[in-house]
């Protein structure tokens, strides 16, 4: 009886916590990146404000290691590398001219003129100082935050393509999830053939592409870019390249394997896009609408 | 208290350093310094209860810090603190080659957890062959570098302990030899 009387406090505690925990991942996994809930405040926020400048103090004189080693192999072969890149901006730039001539001649120059101001999106540079503790989860934390204008379920890029997606937000830190996790998935298309699909996270440095076997066609070389749909990406970021295509078999579905086109091993800093998507700027919109309610009924009653 | 206070600040500090040495070093080619300061609380700690509480407030801060669901970690913390104290009473943990080795079980168990309640809770994939081939190095590591880190938190633990209770040790000294 009085180990019976001593074991309840410990038994109704473990279960507690349990119940809190389950209660916890269900409400996340409710919560879409935009939610209010995903932007971390009081306690919470602070174990990310403090935890980006002590990963980046931890992570210094590894980087400058690093960052002298680089400088000093990538010295080794300059020579070399400025004449194959010097090669290269001429043929561009050659390419580039005939394009714009053909563009002219179609008229279609003055009208893209116009419209591109309609979507360029400001674009935040942030460093990144830490990946996720865990070697089950593919996420980064990045060393900008609600102050810098950066809000979850906003898009983040490199200067090689899609990197992912901020999922929660501090004060002066956010943690993105990285198009890598288990937990991505992108609607994404085929740049050659529009042939659309869904770009799969594995959780190593590998993508899967999922598509209909039905009228796509995908070979090995194939760029895939975000198509727009699903309201998270904006159109045309590059995410990844085809490598090898599955044996379909009698299945309906084909799986193609993808390299993202970023190094994310390699990854220091990205620019997170402070524009969300059209799905985020509805889930937004959805709140506003609660807010504007809320004032409605505190000043004219129900 | 200041017990507390302090295994909570390493605790809070472990997935930090892990998330910064994860941008040089491949994380399943690191010890999983949370899970084994629980496993440490779970083999020295007094109060079952304090060590549970300690034990999901360490998940909780390793929720905050990774791409998780929130609430997975804890929920993991709290088992591995359970397991490692239920298989404490049960069986000789006290050896180099006993803790290694159920650590590597332990870990080997954490990670089909994690992918199991991803896959329940969240949207991701569940246990596949990528999963288990960074598993194996991931379990070893974490097995090769638990006796030392077991061995740590309990001489952190005794030495706050007695800073707690405010003891002095008592410090036997030779007399000087009568000639």
């Amino acid at each position: 009886m009085a180990e019976f009387r001593n074991r309840t406090p410990v038994t109704a505690l473990v279960v507690g916590l349990v119940a809190f925990a389950v209660v916890a991942m269900v409400v996340d996994r409710r919560s879409a990146p935009g939610d209010p809930e995903r932007e971390l405040s009081g306690w919470t926020g602070a174990i990310l404000d403090i935890a980006a400048p002590v990963q980046k103090m931890i992570a210094f004189p590894f980087d400058l290691t690093r960052n002298a080693w680089r400088h000093y192999v990538s010295l080794l072969d300059a020579s070399d590398t400025n004449e194959g890149l010097r090669a290269r901006l001429a043929a561009v730039e050659e390419e580039n001219l005939q394009l714009r001539e053909a563009l002219i001649a179609s008229g279609r120059l003055a009208r893209i003129a116009e419209t591109r101001a309609d979507f360029e999106v400001p674009m935040l540079p942030s460093e990144l100082v830490g990946v996720d503790p865990s070697p089950w989860f593919r996420s980064v934390l990045i060393d900008r935050g609600r102050e810098q204008g950066v809000r979850s379920g906003m898009p983040i890029i490199s200067e090689h393509g899609l990197v992912g997606l901020v999922t929660a937000t501090s004060t002066r830190a956010a943690k993105a999830m990285l198009v890598l996790d288990r937990q991505s998935a992108i609607d994404g298309i085929i740049q050659r053939s529009r042939s659309q699909g869904i770009v799969r996270g594995r959780g190593t440095s590998e993508l899967d592409f999922e598509f209909v076997i039905r009228g796509s066609d995908v070979r090995i070389g194939d760029v895939v870019i975000t198509s727009g749909l699903g309201g998270v990406y904006p159109k045309g970021i590059r995410i990844a390249e085809v490598v090898s295509v599955s044996d379909p078999g009698s299945a309906l579905m084909q799986t193609a394997k993808l390299v993202p086109a970023v190094d994310f091993g390699r990854l220091e800093q990205v620019f997170v896009m402070l524009r969300r998507g059209p799905t985020m700027e509805v889930i937004y919109a959805s709140e506003l609408e609660g807010d504007l309610s809320t004032m409605a009924t505190e000043r004219f009653g129900p | 208290m200041k017990r507390v206070f302090a295994l909570l600040a390493i605790g809070a500090l472990a997935p930090m350093i892990q998330g910064a040495v994860g941008t040089f070093v491949p994380l399943h080619y690191c010890p999983d310094l949370g899970l084994l300061l629980v496993v440490g609380l779970g083999l020295c700690w007094r109060s079952t209860a304090g060590g549970v509480a300690l034990s999901a407030a360490l998940g909780l801060i390793a929720d905050l810090l990774s791409g998780s669901l929130f609430g997975q970690h804890m929920l993991l913390r709290i088992f591995a603190f359970g397991a490692a104290r239920a298989c404490s009473q049960q069986l000789n943990l006290r050896g180099v080659i006993p803790r290694a080795t159920f650590v590597v079980a332990l870990t080997v168990v954490t990670a089909l957890g994690t992918g199991a309640l991803t896959a329940f809770f969240g949207a991701g994939h569940g246990v596949d062959g990528e999963m288990l081939r960074e598993l194996i190095p991931h379990a070893l590591i974490n097995g090769a570098f638990a006796p030392l880190c077991v061995w740590l938190v309990e001489r952190i633990s005794n030495w706050l302990s007695e800073v707690d209770a405010g003891h002095q040790l008592l410090q036997l000294r030779p007399r000087n030899r009568l000639t």
